[in-house]
């Protein structure tokens, strides 16, 4: 009996681990149509000699008659050079608040300490090749990214996992500086460590790219992809009448819209000193989401959606001294309209015209490192000012902004102490009551935390240094404007103190988003 | 010193100041919402206003993110109209000509109970804090803002006499909130007696048990954030003695019942007649003013209310805004009733005996004794009936009308209010032909019957009040019937009642008669059938604080035929000295606008009307 390719598709992912039910269990309308056609194509060429025993179990002998068209001819004589490459990031701790509870993550601004983010892994598992017939560089990434709640914790034997990375990429494409990519991908530029945050680029699509590094030391790269996150914003599905006179409903798509982002970065570098360096980066987004309709809360009545537009303007100066990871950057970004929202948000607070025309941001960002001996001081800030489309001011029109130092001192090559401290702050388009018969004023909330890690680094000395073993103490003062941003009888509306006392481990190797991205 | 007591003085300052400066900096600034709000008298004269009264939630969607559980298909459900919407329609409003809105209540209220919504507004949970679907106070004062800057003032809804469905009796005392504690139909047309609302008890709602009565039922106030069934705000009235816990109003001639009973539905009636309860509510009422600047209160079901309340409430307001700039505050209530006498008694200044008066003053605290002034002024309700249903609608006899008016000095108020309007009471009745609360005119009515109700209501003494969707010839039964969707209108502005409105607003703003003139009946009649004056009513608008304006206003609400103010011989006569040409400035099928009348020897005016028609004539110089 003929099978289709999804069919192959789930056996083979049933076959490589049990611990990926949600695979197996995946229906045959996955929406991922391309892994059949590439498993039979990259498995013969890609496992080594003393692999072979292992594929016959996992690529089961209908494969070629099903695929031929998978397994051209032509084949082997391109037969590259190149492996498997396995890279992780991660990120895990266990920590109390000091009255017995759990510790949480406090930050009230959007962008806080890395310190108490919670758990969260990458599996990376990469596939690059050389095709020395062509001279193409090919790398396949693939990252799964796993989160909070660990199975440990909860009992419960399942997770929270993603798909961060799915895509191809090739590189040498006529010319040496030229590559190109397609599918799902992670795709930004310079974060703030210390805020776990990415202020210029960082744009998770599907979508394709190219990219273009000069001899010169300028790249320049583009890149278009879409997104329709699962809201009523981009989609609207509705029941109606099975068709054909048949029993039953049918799903339909009334709204069905997807978002296009696309990006356009430039960059320069220049030689400071012996080893030291600058760069200057322009950077810019359009995003448009066409129009459509939908039913409204009346049924059998629709209504039109409009078009949405944005844009992003951004651009970033960077140096480093080439020794350790010393670096300073700076970051400007304005986004306008859909762009003002982020790619994976549903807007609110929509203008009279239903559209998120007048929707904007303004951010001003700040990160560095310095390192010597056997110091080092981490630094970074924000402030960030968001206006969402609807002309009056609300509870989601914020100002917020965040100064935060990390200095560090190795005692030993493998064992040192920071110490950090922050001060952040939002205000809100919003007039709140406090306490009881106060008058209502505009919510402004501040936390200014301190906390002291003591290390241990394997790797050697360096604030870049991964993994990393740490405990962690932090301390923070939560005033009553944050104490506000929590419902009733929350802990963090009742209680202004708050610790996070814990044990934890960060790493990151061989990954393609993480370590050696920083400049 | 506490941890948090360091941490808030090392960092609250210079570190703080520096993230501060940076945040508003530049364009990184929120304007306006530190900017605070000074009160200020924004009405001159309020004979000189037009209401319009606007269920928010029906009126304009301007801000989509508070669409929280709306279902715009069902009548009794949030629809999604907000105070932003409400602000982008000023135009509109504008247009028609209107010079005050009145909006729903502002508060919190229960969002929904047994699955009909709070959209009207009548539902209270939190005094304190802005309704949510509505918007956030920003947006309130938004609108108040705009409309000021506009000429448009802004009047709120207020509800004092009751809270929405927040507590239950515990009859049975399971803790639980029983569906059906006991009820047979016997005693009420309710057949199961549940414990949110059970039938009125004079002595209060008894607990029971199998072995009989066990005392005074214990009231618990649910706790259903979602549903926003939650204890009420401001936290005074979460004790129990703040209500009177009597139960279900079953007859509202009772009087024991009529003011101490719940409010059908389960609103729980508040003991109006304790100081912390008048003081919670002018605290309450007079804060939203301090925080919008709006110019007025309607207020809901005053007859349910203890009168000592309305004399603490209305002083005590006017004292504490005239104290912060705004006089001219207009308060005006809501008797649901047709009988004049029991209306017009919430706006007579009278003292109550000596010993009632000293209870009274124990709420006093700012030493100001309680005197005898309530309310500004009250719906026409008396005159809904008698004029609006059963003359223009119905097509009774004229001379109602002129008994009622006949009446007004008997039973309303004819001394302004210390620090109010300016104005005697009597003098600032509000006008209305439909509200929320009563069919929409053309339910049962036509569009001819509508055409001269408005004609009236805007030519007659006091302030007229158009419910939304008048102009747009809205037609729908009782509630929530009659509490349509405007957007279903698309605000179109070319429609015959809605140029109808625009033209009597305009005619009212341009003759100062028709807003501050003295008011006199020049023809009336008792005839129904073929008699040549049956169901013409005629009044002269002049004098007072008119000037030389004045205004003589000839509707025949006779729905058969072509009437006169003329029988056996005898016409109408008016004030205006022979020799005066008075020129039409309305008009109608068969009388143009501009069509002349003189006026005869001995003021007599000779004048005809088709069926449903009137006439506003104006000396020819002021036309």
């Amino acid at each position: 009996m003929p099978r289709s390719p999804c069919f192959f598709a789930l056996l083979v992912a049933a076959s490589v681990s049990t611990t990926l039910p949600a695979l197996a269990e995946e229906p045959p309308a996955s929406p991922l149509p391309a892994v059949p056609a590439a498993v039979p194509a990259a498995v013969p060429a890609a496992v080594p000699a003393a692999v072979p025993a292992a594929v016959p179990a996992a690529v089961p002998a209908a494969v070629p008659a099903a695929v031929p068209a998978a397994v051209p001819a032509a084949v082997p004589a391109a037969v590259p050079t190149g492996g498997f490459v396995f890279g992780s990031y991660g990120r895990v701790s266990s920590a109390g608040d000091g009255t017995g509870g759990a510790a949480r993550e406090s930050d009230i601004v959007a962008h806080g300490s890395r310190l108490d983010t919670s758990n969260y892994v990458e599996l990376e598992l990469r596939r690059e090749d050389h095709w020395d017939k062509v001279g193409i560089d090919t790398r396949i990434v693939s990252t799964l990214a796993v989160g909070n709640p660990i199975f440990h914790y909860d009992a419960n034997f399942d997770a929270q996992i993603a798909v961060r990375n799915l895509y191809l990429e090739a590189s040498g494409l006529g010319t040496k500086g030229v590559s190109a990519w397609a599918g799902s991908r992670m795709y930004r530029g310079d974060d703030i460590y210390l805020l776990n945050f990415w202020p210029l680029d960082n744009l998770n699509t599907l979508g394709a790219g190219v990219r273009y590094q000069a001899p010169t030391r300028t790249t320049a790269q583009v890149h278009m992809g879409f997104g329709r996150p699962d809201s009523p914003f981009y989609r609207q599905q509705a029941a109606r009448p099975a068709p054909l006179n048949q029993f039953g409903a049918a799903t339909v798509d009334l709204l069905d819209r997807q978002r296009w982002i696309g990006s356009a970065r430039i960059e320069q570098q220049f030689s400071l000193g012996v080893k030291g360096g600058l760069k200057v980066i322009g950077y810019g987004e359009g995003h448009r989401l066409p129009a459509g309709q939908r039913e409204s809360a009346r049924a059998g009545v629709y209504e039109d959606v409009p078009e949405e537009t944005g844009f992003v303007v951004g651009g970033q100066l960077g140096a480093w001294t080439g020794e350790r990871n010393t670096h300073l950057n700076v970051f400007a970004r304005y986004a306008e309209g859909l762009a003002a929202y982020g790619e994976f948000a549903s807007p609110t607070g929509l203008g009279p015209d239903r559209s998120t025309r007048g929707a904007h941001e303004l951010l001003f960002a700040v990160g560095g490192n310095w390192e010597w001996e056997r110091f080092a001081v981490m630094g970074a800030a924000y402030v960030r000012s968001f206006r969402n489309a609807s002309p009056s001011l609300d509870l989601s029109d914020v100002d917020e902004g965040i100064v935060m130092a990390r200095p560090q001192v190795w005692f030993l090559d493998w064992l040192g102490l920071g110490l950090e401290g922050s001060l952040q702050v939002q205000q809100r388009g919003a007039l709140v009551t406090l306490e009881a018969g106060d008058e209502p004023t505009p919510l402004v909330a501040m936390m200014p935390r301190v906390g002291i890690v003591p290390f241990v680094s394997p790797a050697g000395r360096g604030s870049f240094s991964r993994p990393m073993l740490w405990l962690i103490y932090t301390v923070g003062y939560r005033d009553a404007g944050a104490r506000a941003l929590y419902p009733n009888d929350d802990v963090f509306r009742v209680r202004s103190v708050e610790q996070f006392i814990g044990a934890g481990a960060e790493w990151w190797f061989g990954s393609s988003s993480y370590g050696g991205g920083i400049l | 010193m506490r941890v948090s007591e360091v941490l808030r003085t090392c960092l609250r300052g210079p570190v703080a100041s520096v993230v501060f400066a940076a945040l508003t900096s530049g364009c990184m600034s929120f304007d306006g919402l530190d900017e605070p709000v000074t009160l200020a008298t924004h009405v001159a004269d309020w004979r000189d206003q037009v209401i319009y009264q606007v269920l928010v939630d029906r009126f304009a969607n301007g801000d989509t993110s508070n669409d929280y559980n709306i279902a715009p298909a069902a009548p009794a459900r949030w629809h999604g109209g907000d105070w932003a919407g409400l602000e982008s329609k000023l135009d509109y409003l504008d247009e028609l000509g209107i010079t005050s809105i009145w909006i729903s209540p502002v508060y919190r209220n229960v969002d929904t109970d047994a699955e009909v919504d709070g959209y009207h507004g009548y539902w209270p949970q939190d005094f304190t804090a802005p309704n949510p679907h509505f918007g956030d106070v920003m947006a309130l004062r938004s609108l108040v803002k705009e409309a000021h800057r506009r000429g448009i003032s802004i009047i709120i809804d207020v509800v004092t006499n009751h809270i929405g469905q927040l507590f239950y009796y515990d009859i049975n005392l399971n803790g639980h909130a029983d569906d059906q504690v006991r009820g047979s139909g016997e005693q009420s047309p309710v057949v199961h007696i549940n414990e949110y609302d059970p039938d009125f008890d004079p002595r209060g709602i008894q607990s029971e048990t199998s072995l009989g009565e066990a005392g005074p039922a214990p009231i618990i106030f649910n706790h259903e954030p979602v549903s926003n069934h939650m204890p009420p705000e401001p936290a005074v009235l979460q004790r129990a003695e703040m209500y009177n816990r009597r139960g279900r109003t079953v007859n509202f001639d009772d009087p024991d019942q009529l003011l101490h009973g719940d409010f059908p539905g389960g609103l729980k009636d508040l003991d109006t007649t304790r100081c912390e309860v008048k003081q919670a509510m002018v605290d309450s009422y007079a804060r939203w003013v301090e925080l919008t600047d709006v110019d007025g209160f309607r207020i809901d079901t005053i007859k349910h209310v203890d009168r000592e309340f309305w004399r603490f409430f209305a002083q005590k307001v006017r004292q504490r805004l005239a104290a912060k700039g705004k006089t001219n505050f207009f308060m005006f209530g809501e008797a649901f009733d047709g009988r004049p006498e029991l209306v017009g008694a919430y706006t007579k200044s009278e003292l109550p005996s000596q010993d009632q008066l000293a209870r009274e003053n124990e709420c006093v605290s700012d030493g100001r004794q309680i005197t005898g002034d309530q309310l500004d002024g009250v719906f026409h309700f008396p005159q809904y009936f008698q004029a609006i249903r059963d003359v223009f609608r119905d097509g009774q006899s004229t001379d109602r009308i002129e008994k009622l008016w006949s009446e007004r000095t008997q039973h309303y108020g004819l001394e302004p209010n210390e620090l109010g309007t300016g104005l005697a009471p009597v003098r600032t009745l509000v006008n209305f032909i439909d509200n929320h609360d009563v069919p929409r005119f053309l339910f049962q009515g036509d569009k001819a019957g509508l055409g001269i109700a408005l004609l009236f209501i805007m030519t007659e003494e006091g302030l007229p009040c158009v419910y939304y969707g008048t102009e747009q010839e809205y037609r729908g039964g009782n509630d929530p019937a009659n509490r349509e969707d405007m957007q279903l209108s698309g605000f179109e502005t070319t429609g015959g009642t809605f140029q109808l409105v625009q033209t009597l607003t305009r005619l009212r703003k341009q003759h100062v008669a028709l807003r501050r003139g003295d008011q006199a009946v020049v023809w009336a009649s008792s005839r129904t059938g073929d008699e040549e004056d049956a169901g013409v009513f005629a009044y002269e608008r002049a004098g007072g604080d008119a000037g030389d304006s004045y205004a003589l206003v000839v509707i025949n609400a006779n729905p058969n035929h072509t009437a006169s103010p003329a029988y056996n011989g005898a016409p109408m006569k008016v004030s205006q000295p022979g020799g005066t040409v008075l020129v039409d400035v309305l008009g109608n099928k068969t009388a143009p606008v501009g069509t002349k009348y003189v006026v005869g020897s001995g003021g007599t005016v000779t004048i005809a009307l088709p069926p449903k028609t009137g006439a506003l004539l104006v000396p020819e110089a002021q036309k």
